[in-house]
């Protein structure tokens, strides 16, 4: 008999955790959508609302949108030569494609060619993989240094928060594209070197915007705590600082992200980037408006556009699911 | 009256520290400039004869050692000479004659956007606050993002190609306007001027009996408002009068004679002044399209800042209060709400505006404009040192100065902020 019970209570089990899978997710993204047997686990449920109530504010459509664009362009970055016929050899500038440059739309060339006969399909795949290098080693160099100099600026105060500031003060009243034009001619158009010097002068407002939030922070009751508790200075300023500051920081990720896609693209427009390495600025300077193809115009700006335009809606939608109360 | 004094003495303060910021960016913008790996003088070399080049070299100081250069840069600097440009279209012109003749038109530019701008921009803003969530919101939500998001210089081009190519292949080459496209190389110049001051320019005089006659009405109603401390009305009608011819003569009889050699640089001033119509018509025809591109790119950021702060703020229990007076709705948006909005989009419009001033460059390059962009860049591409540092200078100037007129700015906004 006790067997039989034991066998009894299992398949019972198995009959609810196949549906309890299938209900969880309707559960978050449903809203309104309820179990009537988990009425008995009410208080589990009320954990999980507050992530419910994340979810809820996360999927409008217009950050699903903005989700499925990058998502998409990431897709296409990683698998570029598996979705085009031409190698990147065949894209770049030593080589002429044989033909006639700013061709129409054909069947071989599905969106025209621009100059040198380039595919401009193709020279958009390639380009969305340099985009992600555009977009996100920049970005992370100036949100990662942001976090850590603004931590320290704001807790140690003093002499160290006095030389940081001013010196966040000097590059603010810099032309900072002009100084990173300047130093392009310096080091060289090599894309790496140009991306970590964007990224490090974009360091400055992420800083000020990071050492504002610290400075609330650290009139916390726990960060007393923490100090009345004999914690180390670093473990104050990383674990218990850090982490309360993560959120607004987050979001400011997002908005970075298309400030320096626009401004990257802005400075190979100029063509102060390497040639060799496929990137939409350089395409946009290259396709003539008045030449017969204007596809070869039109096509990379608006991939530009979208790029900077997903990464704002994902930064919009984040800052309604983490901060209701803000409205924008 | 205390709050004027601390004011005073926080822009005292605020200039004095200007100066060693413009100094380190003096010294910043040197270093990096003589570190760039571009020979000035590459237009020099021609053929064989090197002696031309070593001449050149010799008479422009550049074959000393670099701190003598660096000294002797400082001296000239702050004397006046800033040096001169060594390529390009304004071979051996001096650095500020360059600026003088290049920065007006690109304000002339942008002062059109600069005025449009904030107006509009902050009146989609709150219409979009005051009808959330509705189709106007949505549309001025999608124009503000289109703004926001796409490469300015791409919509530039986009303009060009509208009216360059859409309009002339849709009506069969009936819309042929040339001149909205690019810039005629001949007419980009100065306007001419004649050597005797034309009777256009009584303009000027009577712009400066407008000014007078104006003056006078508020002196008088100020008189008029301390009636403790009267005084014989003899007395203060002469005391204005004297002041007033004193003022046009100290101030406006050397900008006519400024004015009458070297005109005023602005092509469309300059064209009124000196009657030349077809300057002024051309010189219209041609901001059309820069204006325009200006304008609907920094409307995107203004647009967003407006609305949210205005959306912040229509939650207030204030807001709540004077619904409840019975204020009419549309007093409550423009008086209540708005004024308290303001305070962050202002910071943004003030830092617009020299941001449009640098951003300018993309404009200026898609446009063929001679402006202060356009030579900036030239000058980077070419190695052209002096000019370069002439106009990082100026760049800066502008930038610190728009920092401190943002920052005055919110005293008069918000009378609650007061700087120590």
């Amino acid at each position: 008999m006790l067997k039989i019970e034991k066998v009894k209570e299992k398949e019972l089990r198995r009959k609810k955790d196949k549906p309890r899978i299938i209900s969880l997710i309707k559960f978050y993204l449903l809203p309104g959508w309820r179990v009537p047997e988990f009425s008995e686990q009410e208080y589990e449920i009320e954990k999980t609302r507050s992530k419910r109530k994340f979810f809820r504010h996360l999927l409008t459509i217009l950050t699903i949108t903005g989700a499925i664009i990058i998502l998409s362009f990431i897709f296409m970055g990683i698998y570029v030569p598996w979705l085009t016929q031409y190698p990147l050899q065949n894209l770049i500038p030593p080589y002429m494609a044989p033909g006639v440059p700013y061709l129409l739309p054909s069947p071989d060339h599905l969106l025209g060619t621009t100059k040198n006969g380039f595919d401009v399909l193709a020279r958009m795949l390639w380009g969305a993989r340099t985009s992600l290098y555009m977009a996100l080693i920049p970005t992370v160099i100036a949100v990662g240094g942001g976090l850590i100099l603004g931590t320290i600026s704001a807790y140690f105060g003093g002499k160290v928060d006095y030389v940081i500031m001013r010196i966040v003060d000097l590059i603010y009243s810099l032309p900072v594209l002009v100084i990173v034009l300047i130093l392009t001619q310096i080091f060289g158009l090599t894309l790496l070197i140009m991306l970590s010097i964007w990224g490090s002068f974009a360091i400055a407002g992420n800083l000020r915007f990071m050492r504002s939030l610290v400075l609330q922070i650290r009139e916390m009751l726990y960060i007393k705590a923490a100090k009345t508790g004999g914690a180390l200075r670093l473990k104050v300023m990383f674990s218990h600082i850090l982490p309360n500051a993560l959120p607004p920081m987050i979001l400011t990720f997002f908005g970075q992200i298309a400030v320096t896609m626009l401004g990257i693209a802005a400075i190979s427009y100029l063509g102060l980037v390497n040639a060799q390495i496929p990137n939409w600025g350089q395409d946009i300077a290259w396709g003539n408006i008045y030449k017969e193809n204007f596809l070869a115009f039109l096509i990379p700006g608006l991939s530009t556009g979208l790029f900077a335009i997903a990464a704002m809606l994902i930064g919009d939608g984040l800052r309604d699911a983490i901060d209701p109360k803000l409205k924008i | 009256m205390k709050k004027s004094t601390n004011m005073v003495k926080y822009l005292i303060k605020r200039i004095l520290t200007m100066i060693p910021m413009l100094f380190t960016v003096l010294i910043i913008t040197w270093i990096l400039a003589n570190a760039m790996a571009i020979n000035p003088l590459q237009g020099e070399v021609t053929g064989w004869d090197m002696q031309i080049y070593y001449d050149e070299m010799a008479r422009l100081g550049l074959d000393q050692p670099l701190f003598i250069q660096f000294i002797k840069y400082i001296q000239d600097f702050f004397t006046g000479n800033w040096g001169e440009s060594y390529s390009g279209k304004f071979e051996g012109w001096l650095v500020t004659d360059i600026i003088i003749t290049v920065l007006p038109r690109t304000l002339e530019m942008i002062v059109l956007p600069i005025f449009i701008i904030p107006i509009i921009a902050v009146k989609l803003g709150s219409i979009s606050a005051k009808n959330r969530k509705k189709k106007k919101d949505i549309l001025v939500r999608s124009i503000a993002v289109i703004g926001a998001g796409f490469p300015s210089f791409w919509i530039a081009i986009l303009l060009q190609f509208l009216i360059g190519r859409v309009l002339l292949e849709t009506t069969y080459f009936q819309f042929d306007i040339d001149i909205l496209n690019a810039n005629n190389v001949e007419l980009a110049a100065n306007v001419p001027f004649p050597d005797i001051i034309p009777p256009q320019s009584s303009l000027l005089v009577m712009v400066m009996l407008f000014f007078l006659i104006i003056g006078g009405i508020y002196l008088i109603y100020r008189g008029n408002r301390l009636k403790k401390q009267a005084q014989p009305a003899t007395k203060k009608y002469l005391f204005m009068l004297i002041s007033g011819i004193l003022i046009c003569i100290v101030g406006i009889v050397p900008i006519m004679f400024f004015i009458n050699t070297y005109g005023t640089k602005f092509r469309l001033l300059d064209s009124i002044i000196f009657n030349e119509p077809l300057y002024f018509w051309d010189t219209i025809g041609h901001l059309l399209l820069p204006g325009l591109a200006m304008t609907f790119i920094s409307l995107a950021a203004i647009t967003r800042q407006t609305r949210s702060s205005m959306l912040d703020v229509l939650n207030q229990d204030y807001i709540r209060t004077a619904r409840a007076k019975g204020v009419p709705e549309k007093v409550i948006i423009n008086k209540h709400a708005l004024r308290n909005a303001l305070l962050p989009t202002s910071n943004l419009i003030i830092g617009g505006t020299a941001s449009a001033l640098l951003g300018s460059l993309f404009i200026e390059r898609i446009f063929d404009y001679p402006g202060f962009g356009d030579t900036f860049f030239t000058s980077i591409i070419s190695g052209n040192i002096s000019l370069i540092n002439g106009c990082v200078m100026v760049a800066t100037i502008i930038l610190l100065s728009s920092n401190l007129i943002a920052d005055v700015m919110y005293t008069i906004i918000d009378p609650r902020i007061i700087y120590t």
